[in-house]
């Protein structure tokens, strides 16, 4: 007699493709996922708590290493809702600086997110190729700013560094050297025959389930709501450039795999028309009281960071550090729909699943 | 035809293995970082003023000074006796140079710094006074005088 | 703590940082919004002083800002208790009856302020009469319609956001949770994805054992938003399908977010 019993698996916080410190305690029953619960906190670092008792400059480099993938869009976030809160005005050049910079973070990111999803399902090359193409990108975050990772580089009122001499060329001719590269990846990947049996209809999830859950970013697009807060609630310069938001329609990974490689096309368009006019001069730094004091009250303000939408919630009662910051975590909201998803799925799609999400656990955890 | 995508991916494949590598050397060939990059500090202790706005700054309060009284009884103001940053902590985020009123404080472009037992890394003055090859020239420090970063 | 409608003081009654039209204007303004009758010190006798360089002009603004803080306090509360009576009237869009010398005149309504007081009168016809303890325009934040609801009638609130045509809640963006010192409260923020509008929503709670209805039964996304309230601050969610703790580990005690923390356990 056989006899069948179910297995608790633990996909522990060391393991190469949860992307970060992160446990799934995973109900299998042969090779079919009857439960999983995820687990999280293993990085845990206090953030919102260290927040209040320190100034909103000082807050910077804590936020670089919330989303230590894509740390502009995190600036970007504080940043922002301190000067919307006293009403600060930020020089255009700074505001193109800010632009140029989030886009290429952007690109930046999602080439991670490329090159790791690949290399969970399986394929070695394109995780060095992506990273290749980021280094390249990396390498100009380091002529700006003086770091590859966490740059601590806006400021309220403006960014701490102009652009150096001949920056600006270089980065055009990265973009322009990076179409040539998405069409060799297109080449390398999209066509491939194992890749699309493993990736197409799994993980499947329609426009409602996505909305009630609270997705954002390309896991809400792939179902084919046309949502993206650079368009339907215009930050920055945003307004003033022309690109589309790729939208996809089943929901599954092929689906999310598909509109993040059009946003990198996108990413890349905005960025030609943001080079283009970029002005000759200007301010870095727009003016900005001594002590940065915002007035008592609250905002909440959020943005399109490359995994969704990052929101940024500071309770202020006059002094110059926060009463209660509170971030509006994407990866934290979009990673809720995951053990839903792996109900009834093979193990093998765990892990598919799973970077499909794309999440950065310093996010999720916070 | 079944296949073709794989082929496609192999023609890319074979077309990057005969173009120019991109990989370097390091650590046998030492790395060239930007000027603008933040490595180690270097302090210098005669332009410090003890103003204490690098240890005000510091987002992790890594940074502790001391100063005493100028010997020289002609002059007024501290001179700085004791500096320490503790780089278990520092996590070179540039804002204590931005503050510096006289950039006594500048970063250089060297990183790295590990060490065998943790208090190797509480680096005092005199170390951070002979860390001086590759120091940063771009030090922008708009931090100072119009915004001392008050606590 | 939301903004009232307050009124933009006309440039004279600013004072020298009236005189001149920098960017110190919208740093100023958003000062202004805190001092709603109260005319700074200075007064209109400082207008005819022509406009002084910058350095001296920020060293006046600190001051000023402390006084206006204070009167701003007063009147605050003059007005909150006038405003919760006629929250579903909008403020009266002219009529500076006193001169300018005394009060500044009232400020234009907001253009959200219809939205606002239609969502509060299908709260008030909807849920119950008393569901709605206060409803105001958070000026700074794009004009943000913020109302505070009683924890009691919170559910019933949350579904009529979800399920009524007009509000047509379907997206909850943000739940967070805030430890005042006197009592706790949980703010939501609402987006219709349909026609865009967004909802800011408080639910206040006192100290001792903070109770807030949990939404998600409605709302599936605050599942794990309420899981991280839980545990960094203690609120309870009556009606959560797994309530525990999410970020810290599970035999933590204590809630770290809260004022009055004490670690048990200082090395830690």
């Amino acid at each position: 007699m056989i006899r069948t019993e179910e297995l608790l698996l633990n996909v522990g916080p060391q393991h190469p493709s949860t992307h970060g410190v992160f446990r799934i305690i995973v109900k299998l029953d042969g090779e079919i996922i009857t439960e999983a619960t995820p687990v999280m906190g293993y990085l845990h670092r206090g953030t919102e708590k260290l927040a209040e008792n320190l100034n909103y400059t000082q807050i910077i480099p804590y936020t670089d290493r919330m989303d230590y993938v894509s740390a502009m869009t995190n600036n970007y976030v504080l940043v922002h809702a301190v000067e919307k809160m006293m009403g600060l005005e930020v020089p255009e050049r700074a505001e193109f600086l800010r632009l140029i910079v989030m886009e290429l973070q952007r690109v930046a990111s999602h080439l991670v997110w490329w090159g790791t999803y690949l290399l969970d399902i399986g394929a070695l090359s394109p995780f060095l190729y992506a990273f290749n193409d980021r280094e390249r990108i990396l390498q100009l975050f380091n002529e700006l700013c003086g770091a590859r990772l966490t740059y601590n580089y806006m400021r309220v009122g403006g960014v701490k560094w102009d652009a150096p001499e001949g920056w600006i060329d270089k980065v055009k001719d990265f973009v322009r050297s990076m179409y040539g590269r998405l069409e060799e990846y297109d080449d390398l990947v999209s066509g491939n025959e194992i890749f699309l049996s493993r990736i197409k209809g799994i993980g499947a999830y329609d426009a409602e389930t996505a909305i009630a859950y609270g997705l954002s970013g390309a896991n809400l697009r792939s179902t084919g709501v046309k949502w993206d807060l650079r368009k339907n609630e215009p930050y920055s310069l945003y307004d003033r450039f022309e690109f589309d938001v790729p939208v996809g329609q089943n929901g599954d990974c092929y689906d999310r795999y598909l509109v993040r490689m059009a946003e990198i096309r996108q990413s890349l368009r905005i960025l030609e028309q943001a080079l283009e006019q970029f002005p000759e001069g200007g301010e870095t730094m727009g003016k900005v009281p001594r002590v940065i004091r915002p007035p008592a009250g609250e905002i909440y303000v959020r943005i399109e960071s490359p995994r969704g939408e990052i929101g940024c919630y500071i309770v202020s009662k006059g002094k110059a550090e926060p009463y209660r910051l509170k971030f509006r975590r994407p990866s934290f909201v979009n990673l809720q729909i995951l053990p839903k998803l792996l109900v009834g799925e093979s193990m093998t799609n765990l892990v598919t699943i799973l970077g499909g999400i794309d999440i950065v656990l310093g996010e999720v955890d916070c | 035809m079944k296949g073709t995508g794989m082929l496609k991916g192999l023609g890319v494949t074979l077309k990057t293995m005969g173009s120019k590598k991109v990989t370097l050397k390091y650590p046998d060939v030492p790395i060239e970082m930007p000027d603008r990059f933040r490595g180690i500090q270097y302090f210098e202790p005669d332009k410090c003023i003890v103003c204490n706005q690098c240890a005000r700054i510091c987002p992790t309060e890594c940074i502790t000074l001391t100063g005493k009284p100028n010997p020289d009884p002609e002059k007024k103001g501290k001179v700085i006796d004791t500096f320490d940053i503790n780089f278990e902590i520092c996590i070179l985020c540039d804002l204590c140079t931005e503050v510096c009123p006289t950039e006594a404080i500048v970063m250089t472009n060297n990183f790295e710094l590990a060490a065998y037992s943790r208090d190797d890394l509480f680096k005092d003055r005199d170390w951070l006074y002979g860390n001086n090859t590759n120091v940063r020239q771009d030090n922008n420090n708009i931090g100072a005088p119009q915004r001392g970063g008050a606590k | 703590m939301s903004e009232e409608e307050k009124p933009k003081s006309p440039a004279e009654a600013n004072g020298p940082e009236g005189a001149a039209e920098a960017s110190e204007r919208s740093a100023e303004s958003a000062v202004e919004a805190l001092s709603t009758e109260a005319a700074p010190a200075s007064g209109p006798a400082a207008a005819p002083e022509a406009a002084p360089e910058a350095p001296v002009r920020r060293k006046e603004t600190d001051e000023e800002k402390a006084a206006r803080r204070k009167a701003a306090l007063e009147a605050r509360e003059a007005a909150k208790a006038a405003a919760a009576q006629a929250a579903a009237k909008p403020a009266p869009a002219a009529g500076g009856d006193a001169p300018a010398a005394d009060a500044p005149p009232p400020p234009p309504p907001s253009p959200n302020q219809p939205r606002l007081d239609r969502a509060v009168q299908l709260l008030r016809e909807r849920v119950a009469e008393d569901a709605v303890l206060e409803a105001s325009i958070n000026e700074p934040n794009g004009h943000l319609p913020t109302i505070v609801v009683k924890p009691e009638r919170w559910y019933a609130c949350a579904q009529l956001f979800r399920t009524h045509p007009e509000l047509g809640i379907n997206y909850l963006r943000n739940v967070a949770g805030v430890d005042h010192e006197t009592h706790m409260e949980v703010v939501y923020h609402l987006l219709s994805m349909d026609s865009g509008h967004v909802y800011a929503v408080k639910v206040r709670t006192d100290r001792e054992r903070p109770s807030v209805p949990s939404v998600t039964p409605i709302w599936p996304t605050a599942n794990w938003n309420e899981r991280e309230i839980y545990d960094l601050l203690g609120i309870d969610f009556p009606g959560h399908p797994d309530l525990r703790r999410i970020m810290m580990p599970d035999d933590w005690v204590g809630h770290p977010l809260r004022k009055d923390y004490a670690p048990l356990d200082p090395e830690v």
